[in-house]
């Protein structure tokens, strides 16, 4: 009743009683209550915890689903692999450089061509 | 850094600081709140129940909040676990009713129940212990919300807004519940009004 109206005398009466009361409790009540009381501001800590976990977990959740989306979706599995050291490589790049020789190898009967080629070759050597 | 924050972190931290005041503010309202417990529960073992759950719940979930709250909060808190095992005992006891082995004798002895019933006595003076066993009865015979707005307001010296938070009601409400717990024990402890 702090602020609000004054006590009349019966009601200071009552809080007196009451609150003297209170303070007689019994030494295995208050030593009860004195434990009670180390154990609730015992959870403190802990919460200082929770507040980092609560903190904590949902980073960690967000980095392995990061980890999980390069790991699935960062790898073209799709693409073929171009391996530039590799003579397939280089056969290429001289076919894409060559004009003549990538209409050549656009036609549709690329063994007669080869088989011309040679003849054409027996045929020099030969005369 | 502020004391309240972690550091890096900008959120609020349990110091020290507030461990000892959350020790400082249960030390100075832990009997008071023990004392109404038994008065709601007329059980010393359901009582020390109920303000342990409030003690670990404040410190568990509003450690962080402002100090100022802690007092609402704390006895709301109480209220709520003192309902609650007032339920469980209601529940309890008819369940036991219907057993048909049950034994009379089962019941915890009560004493506040027990305690003598001052009824109005010719010019009869009472002091110390037997006005208090007098008030606890009387007051323990008050309907639930009554009790709970007489204790808060006059034995816990609450105002009324915050008698209202920690009953979750109506300012309206607590005045109305406070008037008539107050005539109520005019009524019930006439003799001691002097």
């Amino acid at each position: 009743m702090s602020n609000d109206e004054q006590l009349d005398d019966f009601e200071a009466r009552t809080r007196a009683t009451l609150r003297a009361g209170s303070e007689s409790l019994d030494g295995a009540t208050r030593s009860r209550l004195a434990r009670a009381r180390a154990t609730a501001v015992a959870q403190l800590a802990p919460r200082r915890r929770r507040w980092q976990l609560q903190l904590l977990a949902p980073a960690g959740a967000l980095a392995a689903a990061m980890l999980l989306t390069v790991l699935f979706f960062g790898h073209d599995r799709g693409a073929p692999e171009v391996n530039p050291g590799s003579p397939a490589a280089l056969y290429d790049m001289e076919l894409l450089a060559d004009a003549d020789a990538f209409e050549i190898s656009q036609e549709a009967d690329l063994e007669f061509i080869e088989w011309a080629a040679a003849m054409a070759e027996l045929e020099s050597a030969g005369g | 850094m502020h004391p309240l924050y972690c550091e890096g972190l900008g959120l609020p931290a349990m110091t020290d600081d507030t461990g000892q005041a959350l020790n400082r503010f249960l030390a100075e309202v832990e009997r008071r709140a023990f004392r109404m417990a038994q008065m709601a529960l007329r059980h010393d073992d359901d009582a020390m129940d109920a303000v342990q759950d409030a003690m670990l719940q404040l410190a568990r979930r509003y450690g962080g909040r402002p100090q100022e709250q802690w007092r609402p909060l704390f006895f709301r808190i109480l209220q709520n676990r003192i309902r609650d095992l007032q339920r469980r005992r209601t529940v309890r006891n008819r369940v036991m009713a219907l057993l048909p082995w049950r034994q009379d004798d089962e019941d915890p002895p009560d004493p506040v129940a027990d305690a003598p019933d001052m009824g109005p006595g010719p010019g009869e003076q009472v002091e110390g212990e037997a006005m208090l066993a007098a008030l606890q009865a009387a007051v323990s015979r008050l309907p639930a919300r009554q009790r709970e707005a007489f204790l808060l307001r006059n034995m816990e010296g609450l105002d009324v807004a915050q008698t209202a938070a920690a009953m979750g009601c109506s300012d309206g409400s607590v005045k109305t519940h406070y008037f008539r717990a107050v005539q109520s024990l005019r009524e019930q402890l006439g003799e001691y009004r002097t």
